[in-house]
């Protein structure tokens, strides 16, 4: 049978078997959520090559078939699903409606899977729509205060997918063929009027996943609220899916050569939507929140490279959007595990977690340093490379840009670190223990992936140049495995930086092990803070409170102005409309009389322009 | 016995005057009869539905006369697809009425006279061929949808027949106006005969009755502004005729108005740009009047007039793919919005008011119902897989064949104010927490195989929708081509 | 005129006034029982329109019989004759369930004004 119908099937299988086995016992549900997670992901790297495959529904084609850029993609989402679920079983132990939250989860996989593997634009846009449905029904999960967030979820993607549906049927009229191939030889020859009107569509589909400005309003919401097991999986892999639509729409149908205006509108859109999410970032006190909003602005970036469209920035981009799959990944793992131990979020209420979870912590300090673009992992690299691009391509002005946000990102990385594991002990937080080891697993894993693809940037370039070169109309791209090179000579030599840094921290773990022998001095946090001076209960302050005064100061014009609220506008507009709209139904039976007369009478008057059409 | 088409109309008809008497020997056949009757006429459905593949259409006179002369009925694809469609969803809700409520005690006698008299109105419109006779199966129709939402004595039933009545009248009266003046023009009354004597009639004339006749069937097709008395009559009547409204009422409302545009004037005849204009317009209002309904069955009776305007602004579009857009949309509907309708009803069984707010944690209390209920609502909204999504994307191709990329742009946008408010329900029932203590009631045995037997049919469309494409091409192919019909009914 | 055009003009003036009574009486009389009375008045109209159309002047019964045969005669159409018979009826029905809904709609309200009748709204 059919490799790539035997993927989809054991996601899907999975998710009606898991609901069935819940009813049954929580053991036999958890060892198929481990199952249907890890099979898939043996099977993917197990088999060398995928076989289309080819059948008729409904009066269309459908046709399956691996991609060589979403072979990437699929990599990641087989990799992170399988973490995300492995991780799900313990950090969802105790919750209700498991059997609910876990074949929506595998609806969403398989349903990722399906887009990757679509080759026409029907089967598309039915399995977009069914990940669109499952994440949803995982946004609400946890309850009534999710309710709103949901709905703008659903309203935004709604939005998205039915912009998609337009242009998908527009495309049929034209081409007479549902193929996305088709679609992409057709284009050229399409009139410009089309060619402008299916390009905006499709850029306001996929612009909705990927959270580009304005239409990221959603995103910060529906990452945090939902439960960090799925979140993983749905700020990590769900998003990409935008970046994977957007690479192809954009990339395939040349918009970023032959429309050098629609290149610059995104690369801007992304670049904007980069610098503000990480501005709102800084100010956010939940964890989840923050990395939230940092998800946006990763995307930002991604956007912007793949907008950009020089061979290197389209290089950056995916790569930097494989890079986020996973860091982001990790970092919603640890934020579950810190409000899994200890019980909340709140990073001013957080402190000093590292001698209780020094695993989190390593994984959460690695995932950063990718995060945050600093030597050796792989964040550097990619925004290394998004720099090069963006110098190279003369734009100067979104170097600007990106250069500020990916700086401002320290800040909120710092933050993050310090927010939760570093500062005083706190009586509060002395029962926490680190994760229990199925949490950990993952994230370790990934710690180790992060290594690993920072130091051999080579395992994910590869790919992607590889789907480049092949499908993707680029000619001629070079990567190598741990070195970067660019246009004015320059090379840098990731493995020796690894290794310079390698050498500093074991000497530093040395001189840490030799120094602790003398055992630990506690003090208190009043002993310090406060030089001395008695301290009242309310002065008792925490250190990540106004952590960014100044800096908050300097932006303030920037805080005032909410995206949000203007859609907030909007829709209460929306709202008293349709409340006018259903006092036309007045409930007196002479008024719909009136209607009927009034109906017929504007008819026969009018019934001139009838005849003469 | 011959199986004919007649049967649709003479067994039910009989059978509803024959509960009084049976009543009389045991009370329990006055329930157990018409499910008798309603599945002898679904066999006839099959009978009929695969002799019409092999034969073509059955023409039928009654009383020994000739078509232009004596009254015909004509089993095409097309009608006989409704009227199976009407007879089957006819039979799943006695089924479901089995024991209900009022049903169960001693009203059940009026109930189902009403019902199968309901049954008999909507077939006839759809089987018949004369113009007339059209109208009086109407007024049948009408007249037990008057009494069937009166129904429950306690509640503002009464009110809502009322408003239905008045503006029912006025329909009827609209429609006889349309008939008599075709009749002074042509002089007959057969729909083929009239069809091929069309020429004769001055335009002005032609619009005029256009108009009456868009505005007579246009009342019972639930087309704004003419459409007050539905959400008032889907709220009161009880809640299984609900669907039967959603399904035989206004699709024989909706069928008759396509008859006229497409048989009776033809197609590039009549100023059909009013049909998509109403129809989107409709659509719209509907729409955003549901997104703030407090209550329940209200919100899904604004839910039905919405896809009632899509189905009318794809049969607007007039090529043979808008028909077809248009039926399939009619199919999924008529099986979506029953299968919301009785799932509904059971989760506001003892509610007085009906509200929204108190399915608040409804799943906890009966979680196959909900579940049923959330599984229409995505299918309704036409999430992909499910079945309302292989007809909203015929729809769209169908629109965009004709250029209106306006159209698509519009209904789109309506339909993400229905994604919104279905999934607004859908999170009361699961994920709010019951504000008081629920008083809810578990769906008896027989209810729940007939919830099941739709969602059973509407997942069969999802996942294999070939196997009803195929009629609904046929019947598609049937509406447009009026000179087939013409030829048929008059056997040139 | 001759007393042809006059007869035309005296029975479609009657219809058409009876219709438009019929309408202004729904839709401007607040009381239930009017508004039906008016209902009924619209339906009388729409028969005698009805009846008219069918209408030839100094034409007989439409029925064979013995006394008419072989001779040519102007007969009135049959078939509106046949369609107002009908349409009577259902009027007669329409009204019935109206008259009966009006008792239940007092009994409900205590009130016959139309105005007061307004549970379902919006």
């Amino acid at each position: 049978m059919n490799s790539l119908v035997i993927m989809l099937l054991i996601y899907f299988a999975g998710a009606i078997l898991v609901y069935a086995a819940n009813k049954f016992s929580a053991v036999l549900r958890d060892v198929i959520v481990v199952l249907a997670g890890l099979l898939p992901v043996a099977l993917f790297f197990s088999i060398p090559a995928f076989e289309a495959f080819q059948f008729r529904i409904a009066g269309f084609d459908l046709f399956w078939d691996l991609g060589s850029l979403a072979y990437i993609f699929e990599a990641l989402v087989v990799v992170v699903g399988a973490a995300s679920l492995v991780y799900a079983i313990s950090y969802m132990k105790g919750k209700k409606n498991l059997g609910y939250f876990y074949m929506n989860f595998f609806l969403s996989l398989g349903s990722m899977t399906g887009i990757l593997m679509s080759q026409d634009l029907i089967s598309f846009f039915i399995f977009w729509e069914i990940m669109t449905w499952s994440s949803y029904f995982i946004v609400v999960f946890n309850g009534y205060k999710t309710n709103k967030i949901g709905l703008t979820y659903i309203f935004f993607s709604a939005l998205g997918a039915y912009a998609m549906l337009t242009a998908i049927v527009m495309i049929n009229t034209q081409t007479g063929s549902t193929m996305w191939n088709d679609f992409f030889i057709a284009f050229a020859g399409m009139s410009s009027h089309y060619q402008l009107l299916i390009s905006i569509l499709f850029i306001f589909g996929f612009g909705v996943k990927a959270a580009m400005m304005p239409l990221h309003i959603w995103a910060a919401d529906a990452y945090s609220h939902s439960p960090m097991a799925y979140t993983a999986t749905f700020s990590g892999v769900l998003s990409k899916m935008g970046v994977y639509g957007l690479a192809l729409v954009m990339i395939k149908l040349a918009l970023v050569s032959n429309h050098f205006v629609f290149s610059q509108v995104i690369a801007w859109l992304g670049a904007v939507t980069a610098a503000l999410a990480t501005i709102y970032a800084l100010i956010q006190k939940d964890i989840r929140k923050l990395l939230a909003y940092s998800s946006v602005a990763q995307l930002g970036y991604i956007i912007t490279g793949i907008a950009v469209g020089t061979a290197m920035s389209f290089m950056a981009g995916i790569y930097l959007a494989v890079l986020h799959g996973l860091f982001k990944a990790a970092l919603f793992m640890v934020a579950g595990a810190v409000e899994k131990q200890a019980g909340t979020t709140d990073m001013h209420k957080l402190r000093a977690l590292i001698r209780k979870m020094p695993l989190t912590f390593i994984t959460a300090m690695v995932a950063i340093i990718a995060l945050a673009g600093i030597p050796p992992l792989g964040g550097f690299v990619g925004k290394w490379m998004l720099y090069e691009s963006l110098i190279g391509s003369n734009h100067y002005f979104l170097v600007i840009v990106i250069f500020f946000s990916s700086t401002a990102a320290f800040l909120y990385a710092y933050r993050f670190l310090y927010g939760i594991f570093l500062g005083q002990e706190e009586e509060e937080f002395a029962h926490v223990k680190e994760a229990p080891l199925m949490m950990l697993i993952p994230m370790l894993f990934f710690t180790v992936l992060l290594i690993v693809t920072g130091t051999f940037p080579g395992i994910i370039l590869g790919p992607v140049a590889n789907a480049m070169n092949h499908g993707m109309g680029f000619r001629g791209v070079q990567w190598e495995m741990s070195v970067l090179t660019n246009v004015y000579g320059d090379s840098i030599h990731l493995s020796v930086i690894s290794t310079i840094v390698v050498v500093v921290f074991i000497v530093f773990a040395l001189f840490l092990i030799l120094k602790g022998r003398k055992g630990t001095r506690y003090v208190t946090t009043k002993d310090i803070a406060n030089s001395g001076e008695p301290v009242r209960p309310e002065d008792n302050y925490h250190f990540a409170l106004d952590f960014y005064k100044p800096f908050e100061r300097a932006m303030a014009p920037l805080y005032r102005f909410k995206m949000s609220e203007i859609y907030g506008n909007i829709s209460d507009g929306l709202v008293s409309f349709f409340q006018f709209t259903r006092r036309l139904y007045s409930g007196n039976g002479q008024t719909y009389v009136y209607y009927v007369l009034l109906f017929i009478v504007i008819l026969l008057v009018f019934s001139n322009q009838l005849i003469n059409r | 016995m011959v199986i004919s088409p007649i049967h649709y109309v003479a067994i039910p008809l009989l059978v509803a005057f024959l509960i009084p008497l049976v009543a009389k020997i045991g009370k329990n056949w006055a329930r157990i009869l018409p499910g008798l009757t309603l599945a002898y006429l679904n066999f006839v459905s099959v009978y009929l539905m695969t002799k019409v593949q092999e034969t073509g259409i059955i023409s039928e006179s009654v009383g020994g006369w000739d078509a232009p002369v004596g009254i015909n009925l004509v089993f095409s694809p097309l009608s006989g697809l409704l009227v199976s469609l009407i007879t089957g969803i006819g039979f799943l809700v006695w089924l479901y009425s089995y024991q209900f409520k009022n049903v169960e005690k001693n009203e059940s006698q009026k109930y189902f006279t009403l019902l199968l008299m309901l049954i008999t109105g909507a077939n006839g419109v759809i089987l018949t061929g004369d113009i007339f006779n059209m109208f009086v199966f109407m007024e049948i129709t009408a007249i037990s949808a008057y009494a069937l939402t009166a129904f429950y004595r306690h509640r503002n039933g009464a009110e809502a027949a009322f408003k239905y009545l008045l503006i029912g009248s006025l329909a009827s009266t609209f429609m006889l106006l349309a008939i008599m003046l075709l009749y002074a023009q042509v002089g007959t009354l057969n729909m083929a005969d009239i069809a091929s004597k069309m020429d004769q009639v001055s335009s002005g004339m032609k619009v005029t009755i256009f108009i009456l006749f868009l505005t007579g069937f246009g009342i019972e097709a639930e087309m704004f502004p003419l459409n007050g008395w539905a959400p008032d009559a889907y709220t009161e009547a009880p809640g299984p005729i609900g669907a039967v409204f959603a399904s035989a009422v206004v699709k024989a409302g909706v069928y008759a108005m396509a008859r006229v545009v497409f048989t009776l004037f033809g197609y590039g005849d009549s100023p059909v740009e009013i049909l998509i204009i109403m129809g989107v317009i409709t659509m719209a209002i509907a729409e955003f009047s549901a997104f703030r309904q407090e209550k329940l069955k209200r919100m899904l009776a604004y839910s039905s007039i919405g896809q009632m305007g899509l189905v009318i602004a794809a049969f607007g579009l007039g090529t043979k793919a808008g028909v077809f857009a248009a039926l399939f949309i009619m199919v999924n509907h008529a099986l979506i919005k029953s299968l919301l309708f009785l799932s509904g009803t059971y989760m506001v069984y003892h509610s007085k008011e009906k509200l929204i707010a108190e399915l608040n944690g409804m799943a906890k209390e009966l979680p196959v119902t909900a579940a049923l209920f959330a599984f229409g609502a995505l299918a309704i909204a036409g999430f992909p897989p499910f079945s309302g999504f292989w007809s909203k994307v015929y729809f769209l191709i169908a629109a965009a064949d004709q250029k209106m990329v306006f159209l698509i742009i519009m209904v789109l946008l309506v339909t993400t104010v229905e994604v919104l408010y279905y999934f607004k329900v859908i999170n009361r029932m699961y994920f709010h927490k019951p504000e008081m203590e629920l008083e809810y009631r578990r769906p008896s045995t027989n209810a729940l195989i007939s919830m099941f037997v739709l969602t059973a049919v509407i997942l069969w469309i999802s996942f294999f929708p070939d196997t009803v494409m195929g009629y609904i091409d046929a019947a598609a192919n049937d509406l447009v081509n009026r000179a087939g019909y013409i030829n048929l009914v008059l056997n040139r | 005129m001759n007393i042809q055009d006059f007869i035309n003009f005296l029975v479609y003036g009657t219809a058409i006034f009876l219709i438009i009574g019929g309408l202004y009486a729904v839709l401007t009389k607040k009381y239930l029982t009017k508004i039906v009375i008016g209902l009924s008045i619209m339906d009388a109209g729409i028969n005698l329109l009805l009846i008219a159309i069918g209408y030839t002047y100094k034409g007989t019964a439409p029925i064979f019989s013995p006394a008419v045969e072989g001779k040519t005669v102007t007969m009135v159409d049959p078939v509106p004759q046949a369609l107002v018979l009908t349409a009577i009826v259902i009027g007669f029905g329409v009204t019935a369930v109206a008259l009966s809904l009006v008792i239940r709609l007092y009994r409900h309200h205590n009130t016959l004004c139309i105005d007061n009748i307004k549970n379902l709204k919006w």
